[in-house]
């Protein structure tokens, strides 16, 4: 199976991320640390009503606490 | 139309023992203004530079001073950048763009890079064997997919650290 065929299931910016964490894995191991800081990602969102701000949420609960 | 060039392309990314081709005349009076960047570093900020070869999604391709305009997508390979002389340095990318601008100029936009000798031989080894086990288990046609796309950076890595 080759990967030619991705756009059938992503999109470029998923195929992207998917390369660059692999190049990342790839690193020596003093390399690798600082690297993949890069590859985190984290959402934080908050519903706003009539001026008010609810709770902070994050998108992806206790994973992305750590 | 596009398997015939996904044949060809296949082909050129076979291992192969001929070096990256260089200009055959002595010193090279004009060179390319070149901006190679990643999001969390400039590698090179508008430095002359002889000949950039670039492993390009539809082949690879050495970019000269005065190259026509074009847009190149990138897949995960070496960049390989010839500052002048015979002395060229290495980088594995993760993928990209590569866009040679009106003017002289080459700007290389990608994801993730790193010099050669930044990588370990053993993880990628590690790492393709894993990917290759997910690629060909009983997973989600997306998860081995994905598979697939590390399996393919995997062992472009280990083509590049081979033929150093």
């Amino acid at each position: 199976m080759s990967s030619a065929t991705w756009r059938n299931f992503f999109t470029y910016n998923k195929y992207a991320q998917i390369t660059a964490r692999a190049v990342r894995q790839s690193l020596k191991e003093s390399e690798r640390v600082v690297a993949e800081k890069r590859g985190t990602t984290a959402l934080k969102y908050q519903q706003w009503e009539n001026g008010v701000g609810g709770p902070q949420v994050f998108l992806n609960s206790e994973e992305d606490k750590k | 139309m596009s398997a015939l060039r996904l044949l060809s392309s296949a082909a050129r990314r076979a291992p192969s023992t001929l070096a990256q081709q260089r200009r055959g005349y002595a010193e090279v009076a004009d060179k390319i203004s070149l901006s190679l960047v990643l999001p969390h570093q400039a590698i090179f900020t508008s430095t002359d530079v002889v000949q950039v070869n670039l492993a390009a999604a539809t082949g690879d391709m050495g970019i000269l001073a005065n190259h026509v305009p074009s847009i190149e997508a990138l897949r995960p390979g070496m960049i390989e950048v010839i500052e002048s002389g015979n002395a060229s340095k290495k980088w594995f990318a993760s993928g990209g763009f590569a866009t040679v601008h009106p003017g002289n100029k080459l700007t290389i936009n990608v994801v993730e890079a790193a010099p050669l000798e930044l990588f370990s031989s053993e993880a990628v080894r590690a790492n393709l064997q894993e990917a290759l086990k997910v690629a060909t288990g009983n997973g989600s046609e997306e998860d081995k997919m994905e598979a697939r796309i590390e399996a393919d950076v995997y062992e472009a890595l280990q083509h590049a650290l081979g033929s150093k």
